[in-house]
């Protein structure tokens, strides 16, 4: 560094580059300025107010705050609250189904895609809408579609003698319901990014093999999967956080219920936050929440580390 | 790719064609079926059986003088503009300052990571303190609330997108045109911009598509009305007793179709958005 210190020194004033190092230029400041104050202001200052209401007793009153410091109260009231208990289930239940829904769905019509012949582009197109139409949307049509009076699914089944379901009405059909929407939501984004990253193999690799006689099934079991584990394993990683977030389809199709058989996390906060007006306990939830999700990410990041250290040993 | 190893006919094979084909199906049957909706008379929907009664009635009730949709589209419309060029102002000079301007590496990381963050957080975790927050500001169930959350929100996505794009200018460029007398900003917006571009278009459709579609700011940062924008307006037409399945389909229709015809003619910016913001999380 010392050495790059001198030359700049040395050099001083004879190229643009160096005299950026030496003094930053009113534009370099000013150019990432306006994103570290949104950031500070936006971000970084509601996380100080969460973890502020998060240590106390909040109660609203003429539209101002009242704050009551009571330490670690509002995280001890967790240890009992079986909704959050529920809710926590819940959010797995739906991680686990509809990330492996959407993985198997979304690798395989990858492959397919991949095999066409021709259409390969009008097929891409058209997969991907859903991934871009608002939640909200994607809610209306389902509940159109899953509705008892008017639902497509009902008339398909009453057309063939089978009486209408409440399928949203019932614990059970209500959570696949919601796996259902969500299967259907996102399994163009694991199509896209498998499908992009089976465009980028190497397709000498592949010939290789249909030379030495392999099936197509073997080729994809024994070299097209294993080549494709990065992009699966992103894919993954951005599914379940995906999970972790979702709001929008429970509140509009289920609002959490029948009972509390979708109510996930998103959906539990703002009914502790909205309805209940649990201000204080709201915001430990939330940290606990936050918490919960940044740790699992650094083990998984550093249990990622850990076995590349193993394997390379 | 291994279809052009084997001596193969050119002809989709059989069992991807019937695996695509259902996925197709699959995909186009529920937006089909609310467009169908939004253009049946409301006595029709109910009433079992296939029968297609077509009508405008449903439209003609949501955009009456009485009803607030128009106005909460044309918020949306609003919500849309500003926050996308806000975010795409703040994001391309961040972007390029990070990239091109030579910030020590804790500075890029650190700035990075905290985006980062920001991604993986569920959003509803941070309403309570964005509510203290919004409340200090005075920009509670205000429209301009929204733009400002919809841009920190969609921040950290395009400045990590639009930085991959400036990462892959040579710094000379930047060095020559100082030589030459340009001006710092000269440089960036008449050389550097231009290079980036199709990474700028890529994070403006995908942002916009975003903001169109984002639902939980606007649900309680709102009272639902006359402020709020199109997708909070949906949510107050499911209610527990009695759903109007025609207006509400008429309004899912109007907010979908936008959509649709971006998703068709600018396939490729979504795609780069798309796959770019998962790879970056």
């Amino acid at each position: 560094m010392t050495t790059v210190g001198q030359a700049v020194r040395a050099e001083a004033g004879t190229s643009a580059r160096s005299r950026t190092r030496r003094r930053p230029s009113a534009f370099k400041v000013l150019s990432l300025l306006p994103l570290v104050l949104v950031l500070v202001a936006l971000v970084g200052y509601p996380v100080g107010q969460l973890v502020w209401l998060s240590f106390g007793d909040v109660r609203l009153a003429g539209g101002d705050l009242l704050w009551d410091f009571v330490a670690l109260d509002n995280y001890a009231r967790m240890l009992d609250d079986e909704t959050f208990r529920t809710s926590l289930y819940n959010s797995l239940v739906f991680i686990v189904f509809s990330v492996a829904l959407t993985l198997v769905l979304g690798i395989a019509l990858a492959l397919a895609t991949d095999r066409l012949v021709r259409g390969q582009q009008l097929v891409q197109n058209l997969l991907l809408w859903p991934a871009v139409l608002a939640p909200v949307v994607i809610s209306v049509s389902w509940l159109l579609v899953l509705s008892p009076q008017v639902g497509l699914l009902n008339e398909v089944l009453r057309s063939v003698g089978i009486s209408p379901q409440a399928w949203l009405g019932e614990p059970v059909g209500a959570m696949a319901s919601v796996v259902v929407v969500d299967v259907w939501h996102w399994t163009p984004i694991v199509f896209l990014l498998i499908y992009t990253a089976l465009r980028a193999l190497d397709p000498s690799v592949l010939e290789a093999a249909s030379i030495d006689g392999a099936s197509y099934a073997a080729t994809v079991r024994h070299i097209v999967l294993p080549l494709l584990t990065p992009a699966i394993i992103g894919a993954v990683a951005i599914r379940v956080l995906m999970g972790v977030k979702v709001f929008d389809e429970m509140y509009l199709l289920t609002f959490g219920g029948p009972g509390t058989a979708t109510t996930v996390i998103s959906i539990y906060l703002r009914s502790v936050f909205f309805e209940s007006f649990r201000y204080g306990y709201g915001a430990a939830l939330s940290i606990t929440v936050e918490l919960l999700v940044l740790g699992v990410m650094f083990a998984l990041i550093l249990l990622r580390r850990v076995l590349r250290v193993v394997r390379g040993a | 790719m291994v279809r052009r190893s084997t001596g193969e006919a050119p002809r989709n094979p059989g069992f991807v064609s019937v695996l695509l084909v259902g996925a197709a199906a699959a995909t186009l049957l529920p937006i089909l079926w609310l467009l169908l909706i939004a253009f049946q008379r409301p006595r029709a929907i109910v009433t079992p059986g296939w029968a297609f009664d077509f009508s405008l009635s449903n439209f003609q009730e949501i955009f009456g003088p009485r009803a607030v949709y128009g106005t909460q589209v044309l918020n949306s419309v609003v919500l849309v503009l500003a926050a996308t060029a806000i975010t795409l102002v703040i994001a391309a000079f961040a972007a390029y300052s990070l990239s091109q301007l030579g910030w020590s590496r804790r500075v890029v990381n650190i700035t990075l990571a905290s985006a980062a963050l920001l991604q993986v957080i569920p959003p509803m975790t941070l309403v309570p303190g964005l509510y203290v927050t919004m409340q200090q500001l005075d920009l509670l169930g205000s429209l301009w609330g929204l733009v400002v959350l919809n841009t920190v929100f969609n921040l950290p996505f395009a400045v990590i997108l639009i930085k991959i794009y400036f990462d892959t200018v040579p710094g000379e460029l930047r060095e020559s045109a100082a030589v030459d007398g340009a001006s710092e900003f000269a440089a960036f917006w008449r050389i550097m911009v231009p290079l980036a571009a199709p990474g700028i278009a890529a994070v403006a459709i995908f942002t916009a598509i975003q903001v169109w579609n984002e639902f939980l700011f606007g649900l309680v940062f709102t009272t639902g009305g006359r402020e709020a924008p199109i997708t909070v307006g949906i949510a107050t037409l499911i209610q527990p007793q009695e759903i109007p399945f025609g207006p509400m389909a008429a309004v899912g229709a109007v907010t979908a179709i936008p959509i649709i015809v971006l998703a068709v003619v600018a396939n490729r910016q979504i795609v780069t958005g798309l796959t770019g913001g998962a790879v970056k999380g």
